[in-house]
């Protein structure tokens, strides 16, 4: 399947980015007294690991999105699942942990959220297969219930939108350095979702099941399944990710305005179509955006002038700029599609 | 094998293989009539608004049962052994809710003033689905179209006289502007589809991001009010605003004026979607954009048009944001983009539907303060009750499957062929609104659904 248009553009995005980054080494090299050297030397091993920190969430929200979307439910829900296990990671571990949670505690609230995520994942299957909702109108519902719900739940549990802060997860000491576990989650899930999509009849299924559903209903594999799969995989995915940010990063549940997931579901979605439903490329795609916000945060670190607010758009508008030169990706034949097996 | 193939929209059946022996196979028939049943009466959406509305009280009293089990409070409203204590009493909840809305007259002033804001936002969403463009930006497009208007009208206002000729005259710049503004902003989008094929559900949602971080900027370092600590604009002269009729004076303040002015703007968008050519490629594009285009739309004019229509009338309800409540441009925006989506949804995208849907969400806004007040239920309960209806009216084969079982049994489908949609139509036009062809009503039946297979079976 070779699809010019898209790849030539991406070609072009790949080649402009290294001629930006050639242009910042020279920058380095010629003019160290510079201000654009001064922020290319924000880029250092602590910078690529506050980017892969960055990225947990966007990265797994890309990666739930692929398995669903080639399964054939486009799930643009993925916003509200990261809301949801954030709120509830934060929720059950300082339930149980009575304030100050203990490392355990802080794992079972975790896994906790995971669960929440997968739950809420299965209503929206069951609504979108089952009752044969509109995918788009659906999805929308999942972030709109969540965005209301967590706010809702925090000020039922704290009296505030806002939890109180709790512990993060321990970094664990892997080699010769020190890592966060989520990230390392990422960094294991990526290639594993690569492997099982290109390399597992799971995989072959998944595709077909979007692709060409009536296909796999002829060789005896129940679409209906692989659907199901598919979606609760994203929200399996999502889990790790919303978890992650509140209990691997951040330590708080926020839940003013967008919430502390602040759209990053929705960058994931971008990602995943940049990456061309790809977990490798979506994967670089989420490490873009990342390292873009993580730049903006060293921006202000350093204290340039600019308003936070203004840096703070950079992944929007580059996701919006991105989405004008890929626009046109290809997403699964049958993706949005009900499908009804012929036989029973 | 038979090979009934996903049919569930009226659009796709041509496309369809035929059964080599239909006979056989009741299933491929019962998928054909399910297919022409999603071709919804007017009848039949409203009585799937009105389930899902019905079902979405009963689970948010579960989520509100749920939550008082979680919460701890002095004086339980239920409390047994062995299950635990329950804060809140959900019939009480509604109880207040809906009186809130209504008692005292500052709160029904409230709610009206609510229900003037979200029809401007529901109509914005309505008109940009109905051409088959999902447009989630009305947020980003009211807010950009509130600054343009806050800094036009303040702009004006020293080479105006003051008074009412003068307060006309700024209010009809502030209403331009903010339109314009809003148009130029989900223009945008519409361009990006059209042009570069970019999926406008993600364009839509970044961009709201992005114009609520441009109009922070902006006020804060621009143009803000010298005179004050927190970031917002110059508040616009007493006599450019909305002058409150009926309630008297308040913080409360509703005015009459916009609230007609917002009907009006239902009216108008209503005969533009029926009445004139436009309208009519607009629905076209939206329900078959193949055949719209066949029969000689363009459909990325439609689609840049139908998006900046959409914005210009989210910006228009960015104005009255500022020429009647907040009297400048000031953070903390309501979310009215985000409640203009479960407003238009809940309406079936229908602009006469509008407006009881926009009633409902005005009511619900207010009494969320009430629930909040009275019984120290969080007021975000409304948020999650918006999300659940659209999740409802999302799925309405769910209440199809229930009323088959329980009331209609096998005539259900004999209900549906052709001419269903033509008298379903009719006798609900009657209740709305003037005589409109036949037509139109075929159209106005499958748009939801049409629009949402194209969203999925198109490429984006």
């Amino acid at each position: 399947m070779s699809y010019a248009g898209p790849s030539r553009k991406r070609r072009w995005l790949g080649g402009a980015a290294a001629l930006v980054a050639l242009v910042l080494v020279a920058v380095e090299l010629f003019f160290p007294e510079s201000p654009v050297s001064e922020i290319v030397r924000i880029v250092d091993a602590n910078y690529v690991r506050a980017v892969l920190r960055l990225a947990v969430p966007i990265a797994f929200a890309a990666l739930g999105g692929i398995f669903a979307e080639k399964s054939g439910v486009i799930n643009i829900g993925l916003e509200g699942l990261l809301i949801i296990s954030a709120f509830t990671s934060v929720a059950v571990a300082a339930t149980i942990g009575g304030g100050s949670p203990t490392q355990l505690e802080l794992w079972l609230g975790f896994w906790a959220a995971v669960l929440a995520s997968v739950l809420f994942s299965l209503l929206f299957a069951v609504v979108c297969i089952e009752f044969k909702a509109d995918q788009i109108i659906a999805g929308l519902a999942v972030w709109l219930i969540a965005l209301g719900l967590a706010p809702f739940a925090s000020k039922v549990i704290w009296g505030q939108v806002n939890s109180p802060p709790v512990a993060t997860l321990n970094n664990f000491d892997l080699l010769v350095a020190e890592v966060n576990p989520p990230v390392v989650m990422m960094l294991v899930a990526v290639p594993a979702a690569w492997y099982a999509l290109n390399r597992t009849a799971f995989g072959r299924w998944i595709e077909a099941s979007g692709e060409n559903p009536k296909a796999l209903d002829t060789v005896g594999v129940d679409v209906r399944k692989v659907r199901y799969s598919g979606v609760l995989l994203s929200g399996f995915f999502s889990g790790l990710g919303g978890a992650g940010l509140a209990l691997g990063r951040v330590g708080q549940f926020i839940g003013g305005g967008a919430t502390m997931v602040n759209g990053r579901g929705w960058i994931g979605i971008t990602a995943l179509l940049f990456g061309n439903y790809n977990p490798l490329g979506a994967f670089g795609a989420s490490f873009l955006f990342a390292s873009l916000d993580a730049l903006q945060i060293r921006l202000q670190q350093l204290g340039y002038s600019i308003p936070s607010e203004l840096i703070g758009i950079i992944p929007y508008v580059t996701v919006v700029v991105v989405l004008a030169f890929v626009g046109h990706t290809r997403i699964p034949d049958a993706a949005g599609e009900h499908y009804e097996s012929g036989e029973e | 094998m038979s090979s009934s193939g996903p049919d569930d929209a009226p659009d796709r059946d041509d496309g369809d293989e035929t059964d080599p022996n239909p006979e056989d196979s009741w299933q491929g028939r019962a998928d054909r009539a399910l297919g022409r049943l999603v071709d919804a009466s007017a009848v039949e959406r409203i009585l799937i608004s009105l389930a899902a509305l019905a079902l979405s009280v009963v689970v948010g009293a579960l989520v509100v049962l749920a939550s008082g089990w979680v919460a701890t409070c002095d004086s339980p409203f239920f409390a047994a052994s062995g299950v635990g204590s329950f804060c809140y009493d959900p019939v009480a909840v509604y109880r207040v809710m809906l009186g809130g809305a209504l008692f005292p007259s500052y709160n029904f002033a409230l709610t009206l003033k609510e229900t003037t804001l979200l029809l401007f936002t529901g109509l914005a969403v309505a008109v940009s689905f109905r051409a088959g463009m999902f447009n989630i930006g009305t947020q980003g497009q009211l807010v950009l179209g509130a600054l343009g208007t806050a800094l036009a009208v303040v702009w004006v206002a020293p080479v105006v006289p003051a008074g009412a000729v003068g307060g006309l005259i700024l209010i009809t710049v502030g209403l331009l502007a903010g339109a314009v503004v809003g148009g130029i902003w989900g223009a945008i989008p519409g361009a990006l589809k059209a042009y570069a094929d970019a999926n406008e559900v993600i364009t839509t949602i970044m961009l709201n991001f992005v114009a609520s971080g441009i109009a922070f900027t902006l006020v804060s370092e621009v143009f803000k009010d010298p005179n004050s600590q927190t970031v917002q604009t110059r508040a616009v002269p007493e006599f450019a605003r909305f002058q409150p009729v009926f309630f008297g004076e308040s913080v409360f303040s509703f005015s009459a004026y916009a609230l007609v002015g917002a009907l009006a703007l239902a009216g108008a968008i209503y005969w533009m979607l029926n009445g004139t050519s436009f309208g009519y490629d607009l629905r076209t594009s939206g329900v078959q954009p193949e055949a719209a285009e066949y029969g000689g739309v363009d459909a990325e004019r439609t689609m840049v048009s139908s998006m900046a229509l959409s914005g210009a009338i989210g910006g228009l309800g960015g104005a009255v944001y500022v020429l009647m409540v907040a009297s400048r441009w000031r953070t903390g925006i309501p979310s009215l983009g985000f409640d203009g989506i479960t407003v238009s949804i809940l309406a079936g995208n229908n602009p006469l539907g509008v407006i009881p849907a926009a009633l409902l969400f005005g009511a619900l806004k207010t009494g969320s303060l009430s629930i909040e007040f009275q019984l120290a239920v969080p007021k975000q309960l409304v948020g999650v009750l918006r999300g659940l209806i659209i999740l409802f009216v999302a799925m309405p084969e769910f209440f199809r499957m229930v009323g088959a079982r329980f009331r209609f049994g096998e005539e259900q489908p004999s209900v549906a062929t052709d001419g269903g949609g033509g008298t379903g139509g009719d006798s609900v036009e009657g209740t709305t609104d003037g005589p409109v062809g036949g037509q139109t009503d075929a159209l106005d039946g499958e748009t939801t659904d049409a629009a949402g297979d194209d969203r999925g079976g198109d490429d984006r």
